[in-house]
């Protein structure tokens, strides 16, 4: 009976909190143009509210950086330790596999099937979501006054940028900064590898049977591209389309590139239907990376440009 | 009541036969890369030529993708026809009995347990769906007799059962439920010939009910009636829902669950061939087999280079192919 009565006091300040955050914010900002200096300026730390837009374009507002943040992506959660704001995790998904710590974080569900009753439990002054699967326990969270900060970036760049804001939304613009110039630089690094060397045509597996692929506006497209490849799979559209093996031969990629991990098991890519002829496979050009770096918008995806360039352009690499 | 004018025997199957031809040909000529005449004259004649990148289109992609899903075509034809006899209710599909879900169900403990070699899912699919043939016949099997009543029950208790333990492990092991659900869609992306050799096992047991009409036609009348003629009703029931469960097992095996196809096509040449045996079995394995071949080659062109699912495609021709002939039925 206490716990209940506790719960809906809590919620009931929580809601008053968030309105007051809410008031506060609309007249302290005034318009949106303001978001843009304030993403600029580094004295956003100051008290008052801290204002940045989420990957779906819509508006985060904090009075203070958030102390207890619930992930529900584990790109969110290593994004959060990677900058430094491990300690106001308050919890993860069951996917959470890196860094170490984040294995021992309580568990909401997994990014499928986040428990939006848990999640409130936490009573989290910041989530961060993914897009897609989650808009229905967005819209819930959100019901509940919950801030909700929806990671999707589409490309590298982004990825950076949403770091910078959560770096924001957690007072954490100094491990944020660190995380940022680092994933700067190995794309400058990559840049300079590749410099004006011809794209090699580039496969990237995501998925085996059926095959399917990253196709544009994805951060995985965007990667390729900066790695020196020129992705074969953006023909078949936006998102992770199906692609048909016919085609895959017909165009046949210098480099292909299997995705591996949780989700998907290549197994031997060379002994599959018309693999043979491959000239990636003839010439050895056949890779598998790990899904979490390639597939996981957040600060490995600069490990993840390093090797993709090892595979897409060897040459680059050793040369340097 | 006059029934509508029916394609005799022999002709009917030379139809369909021919009918068959030609889907395989267009199967083979037709794709998301296209091939010229002359070019696919080349490949034909020149037979598979390493290091060639239009053979391995034609010959390592094209070609076993075909013949897979004409053999699982034909296979899920076959065994509707059987079951729908067996058990004299029209809407029996080869997935009642519950072989289906338990093949499904092989192959997500396959994925869950994640063999790299991926005919080891192959072979769980099988067992499945074979294992659960096996605990639905004992759940029939009453002094000696099968009461195809209670099979029916006991098919789709278990199918549920099945499907109930594939959700259970899809939560438990949530990573690999994108490719379980792949799996249970049905596809014929990316086979090729070590799946034609499975799927080429469907073959004695599609001519082996072929041996079988006269009794099949009997068992329409009813078992008491077929005992009174003479057929040995136990024997022939046995063989035939062994038949059905095997076909249905090895097609789901290599294509996962593809809907509509043994329904429909027992259905729609019940319609244009009368219910005698002797021509609507050979005629269903054929349209089974052309249905499915055209319904790939429309999931792997219309949209390419990305695929619909093959079983979207065979819903969309059967469903208004049906009720155009079960009205034109009707009214003659």
């Amino acid at each position: 009976m206490s716990t209940i009565r506790i719960g809906r006091l809590a919620a009931v300040l929580l809601l008053i909190a968030v309105l007051t955050v809410g008031v506060v914010a609309l007249s302290a900002c005034g318009s949106g143009d303001e978001e843009t200096a304030a993403s600029s300026s580094p004295a956003a730390t100051a008290a008052g509210p801290i204002t940045v837009t989420d990957d779906s374009g819509i508006e985060v507002t904090l009075d203070a950086p958030a102390e207890a943040i619930v992930s529900l992506a584990p790109a969110n959660t290593e994004i959060a330790f990677a900058i430094g704001a491990g300690e106001q995790m308050a919890a993860g998904t069951s996917y959470d596999d890196y860094p170490e710590e984040a294995k021992a974080l309580p568990k909401i569900g997994d990014f499928a099937n986040p428990n939006v009753e848990k999640i409130a439990s936490f009573n989290p002054d910041l989530v961060l979501a993914a897009a897609g699967l989650q808009d229905k326990v967005l819209t819930e969270l959100k019901e509940l006054g919950v801030q909700v900060y929806v990671v999707d970036p589409k490309t590298y760049d982004g990825t950076i940028a949403t770091i910078g804001n959560i770096g924001k939304l957690t007072g954490a613009e100094n491990g944020a900064a660190m995380v940022v110039e680092e994933m700067t630089a190995a794309k400058e690094e990559v840049q300079a590898a590749v410099g004006d060397l011809p794209a090699a045509t580039t496969f990237l597996e995501i998925y085996s049977k059926p095959l399917m692929t990253a196709g544009t506006g994805t951060f995985i497209d965007d990667m390729i591209t900066i790695a020196g490849g020129e992705n074969i799979g953006a023909q078949a559209g936006s998102g992770f389309p199906s692609f048909s093996t016919e085609v895959l031969v017909k165009d046949d990629p210098q480099v292909y590139i299997a995705d591996s991990g949780s989700m998907s098991e290549p197994g031997e890519i060379e002994k599959r239907a018309g693999f043979a002829d491959l000239t990636a496979v003839k010439e050895g050009n056949v890779y598998v990376i790990e899904d979490s770096i390639i597939a996981r918008p957040g600060p490995r995806l600069a490990e993840g440009l390093r090797q993709l360039v090892t595979m897409i352009h060897p040459e680059a690499s050793t040369t340097e | 009541m006059t029934r509508p004018a029916r394609t005799g025997t022999v002709p009917g199957i030379l139809l369909a036969a021919g009918v068959l031809a030609v889907c395989l040909a267009l199967g083979l000529a037709l794709g998301p890369v296209s091939l010229s005449l002359s070019q696919l004259w080349h490949l034909v004649t020149a037979g598979p030529v390493q290091g060639d990148l239009q053979s391995a289109i034609f010959w390592e992609i094209r070609m076993p993708r075909v013949l897979v899903s004409a053999l699982v075509g034909a296979a899920l034809a076959v065994a509707g026809v059987i079951l729908q006899d067996l058990f004299l209710n029209p809407l029996t599909d080869p997935y009642v009995t519950g072989v289906s879900s338990g093949a499904a169900l092989g192959a997500t403990i396959g994925i869950v347990l994640h063999f790299a070699n991926l005919s080891v899912t192959t072979v769980l699919a099988i067992a499945g769906g074979l294992g659960t043939l096996v605990i639905v016949w004992m759940a029939a099997r009453r002094r000696g007799r099968i009461d195809v009543f209670v099979l029916l029950l006991a098919g789709v208790t278990i199918s549920y059962l099945a499907s109930a333990l594939v959700t259970v492990l899809m939560i438990k092991a949530n990573e690999d439920m994108t490719a379980i659900i792949y799996w249970l869609m049905g596809s014929f992306s990316g086979r090729g010939w070590p799946d034609v050799r499975v799927a080429l096992v469907t073959i004695p047991f599609m001519i082996a009910p072929l041996f079988f009409t006269r009794e099949m036609d009997i068992l329409l009348q009813g078992e008491k009636r077929a005992l009174e003629l003479g057929v040995e009703v136990e024997r022939t029931k046995r063989l035939l829902l062994v038949t059905a469960g095997v076909l249905t097992a090895l097609a789901v095996s290599v294509s996962g669950i593809i809907a509509f196809v043994g329904l429909v096509v027992p259905h729609v040449v019940r319609l244009l061939m009368g219910p005698g045996h002797r021509g609507m079995l050979p005629v269903s394995l054929l349209a089974g087999a052309s249905l499915m071949v055209l319904a790939d080659l429309l999931s792997r062109t219309v949209i390419a280079p990305n695929e619909i699912p093959v079983g979207v495609v065979t819903t969309f021709i059967g469903a208004p192919l049906f009720v155009y002939l079960l009205r034109r039925g009707r009214r003659a």
